[in-house]
């Protein structure tokens, strides 16, 4: 088997007696992209300062490269690249000045400063913003500027803490095109969301968090399966058909199967686990034109990150034993009385 | 890598206090003010006579009065309140994640502080020297003298209250309580140096003071470093 290249261990971390972070274990391989996510106020941007050394008060092992990170700290921390949630520079500071220093700080010599810098700028579409003092530009602008000097001394590993937050759809398309590139050039990627879809895209695997507990698995689809959440599809009328009937006909939606308009025009299925959505899909369609409709969109919905986690609460309950017993009968039982 | 990271971070620091026109209010600014009071001062009579009787104060000596107090509690004051406005900032974030030693950091922060503020210091006493010179003053060996030992003892001074200012800058959270302790501690601790003459323990030499400053200084530097090193972020 191949090292991890990351590896958490038991990690636990409590603020003032209360626990932010319980017992988390998890790997990274070589290579890997890994989604982490979780709700507000999970613990993503604990777990993720441990990784980077911010935070070296806690218990469990954490070790980057084999290396542990809170006996081999320079050693850890020369292959990783670490993107803060929020990231701050000196007022004074031009964009320039600011990565110049960084990356030096890193150990990129140089030469190699001088070409890098310009190209990531480049990249980033920051190249006229150079002579800029960072705390003259936008929040977007800021944020890409926290990514780039993460990526100045082409880390092993990457960190990155909600790095797709505040940017603007085509930065976002390039982000995940970066991020792409990377895995492409053999560089392990950990980053953290709370939108399932911006990690769907790009993940190889996901880790969820929630109330400081980790559940780790394989992708988002496998997720969606282990977890039995039952398939749902978006159907939005352009022009709605004389008769909704079909919406209930078992024969369209299977057995099993439920509609729920969201507006008049726009409807949500939720389908019996075992259904086949396409199938499905096909029938809504062809049910909607033959009555006389329109459909503007139809399609598989992302299964909410809330249900994904409320049924990640329910597994693990279920797997320590905490299974809610079904409400006890009255006394007497129920011809009692 | 090319540099040691103190020394980049030191040449950055002093980039910035260039740029954020420190240095113009330190070397220019403070002086001509000082030396405009010195000259509204001495223009009103009834005021030098009941400083100094018959003699009148040079511009040199009250420029060095004047940097006595207040050098040390404006470097102690600079660096203690951009430590905490920097890490409030989460500006170290970014350096304390690189494979770098973090006391670093706060060190060129100290040293850059420091020169600047010993370099105002300077300039002050230049700045008092020539306008004693230009008022008909001659300008002798002994003065000279004087303002080197002078500079001396206030480069000491400045030296020690940064190192403190640094101390109280990495264990506060907020600027509030680091302006506190340095106006109401760190005051305090520049004397330490001068106790043992008081006390008579050592003798009243300009070299013991200068040697128990300097070691004070590498004591709070590495106080500092030590509790930086463990700071969490
Ligand atoms: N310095 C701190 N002192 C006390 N509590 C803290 C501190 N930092 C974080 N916490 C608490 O730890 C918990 C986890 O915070 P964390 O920032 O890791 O969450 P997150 O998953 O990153 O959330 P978000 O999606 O909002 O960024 C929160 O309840 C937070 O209040
Ligand atoms: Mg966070």
């Amino acid at each position: 088997m191949v090292e991890p290249l990351l590896q958490l261990a038991g990690v636990s971390k409590a603020y003032y007696g209360q626990a932010v972070l319980s017992d988390v274990s998890f790997e990274i391989a070589p290579g890997e992209v890994f989604g982490y996510i979780g709700p507000n106020g999970a613990g993503k941007t604990t777990t993720l300062k441990i990784l980077a050394g911010l935070i070296t008060t806690y218990d469990g092992v954490v070790r980057i490269g084999g290396v542990d990170v809170k006996t081999g700290r320079d050693r850890a921390h020369a292959l990783i690249g670490f993107m803060p949630q929020a990231c701050g520079f000196q007022s004074w500071r031009t964009v320039e000045s600011a990565l110049d220093t960084l990356a030096d700080l890193s150990g990129v010599p140089a030469d190699v400063r001088a070409r890098r810098i310009p190209a990531l700028l480049e990249r980033f579409d920051l190249l006229a913003a150079r002579g800029k003092k960072v705390k003259e530009l936008s929040g977007g602008m800021t944020q890409k500027l926290g990514l780039i000097q993460a990526l100045l001394h082409e880390p092993k590993l990457l960190v990155l803490d909600e790095p797709l937050e505040g940017l603007d759809p085509p930065s976002r398309r390039l982000l995940q095109e970066v991020l792409r590139e990377r895995r492409a050039a053999g560089t392990t990627v950990l980053f953290s969301s709370h939108i399932l879809s911006d990690i769907e895209d790009v993940a190889d695997r996901v880790g969820i968090l929630n109330r400081g507990k980790v559940a780790t698995t394989g992708s988002i689809r496998d997720l969606t399966r282990a977890f039995g959440l039952p398939p749902e599809l978006e159907l939005a009328f352009s022009v709605a058909p004389a008769d909704l009937g079909f919406l209930a006909d078992p024969a369209v939606i299977g057995a099993g199967g439920r509609a729920v308009a969201e507006r008049p025009d726009a409807w949500r299925l939720t389908l019996a686990t075992d259904a086949d959505p396409d199938a499905v899909v096909h029938a809504l369609v062809e049910r909607t034109l033959a009555g006389g409709g329109r459909v503007r969109k139809v399609g598989v919905a992302e299964p909410a990150l809330d249900d994904l986690f409320a049924r990640y609460i329910l597994e693990s309950d279920r797997a320590a034993g905490l299974t809610v017993p079904a409400p006890a009968a009255p006394a007497g039982g129920p011809d009692g009385n | 890598m090319a540099t040691s990271p103190t020394l980049r971070l030191l040449r950055d620091e002093l980039v910035g206090f260039a740029r954020s026109r420190v240095m113009i209010v330190l070397w220019v600014v403070l002086p001509l003010l000082a030396i405009l009071g010195y000259l509204l001062f001495t223009s009103s009579a009834e005021v030098a006579a009941g400083m100094g009787g018959d003699h009148k104060m040079s511009a040199n000596a009250f420029m060095t009065f004047l940097l006595s107090s207040l050098a040390g509690t404006v470097a102690a004051l600079m660096v203690a309140v951009d430590i905490v406005s920097e890490r409030t900032r989460k500006v170290y974030e970014l350096y304390v994640i690189r494979p770098i030693r973090r006391e670093a950091i706060i060190w060129a922060k100290f040293l850059a502080v420091a020169a600047c503020v010993v370099v105002a210091c300077v300039v002050a006493i230049a700045l008092g020297i020539a306008v004693d010179v230009a008022r008909g003053d001659p300008f002798t060996a002994t003065i000279a003298y004087d303002a080197l030992k002078g500079l001396a003892s206030l480069t000491a001074v400045v030296s020690l209250s940064a190192a403190v200012g640094t101390f109280f800058g990495v264990i506060s959270r907020t600027i509030l309580v680091a302006v506190i302790l340095v106006l109401y501690v760190g005051q305090n601790l520049t004397i330490v140096p001068m106790l043992p003459m008081y006390f008579g323990i050592l003798p009243r030499q300009f070299w013991v003071i200068m040697a128990i400053s300097y070691a004070l200084v590498a004591v709070m530097a590495w106080l500092s470093a030590v509790v930086f090193r463990r700071s969490q972020f």
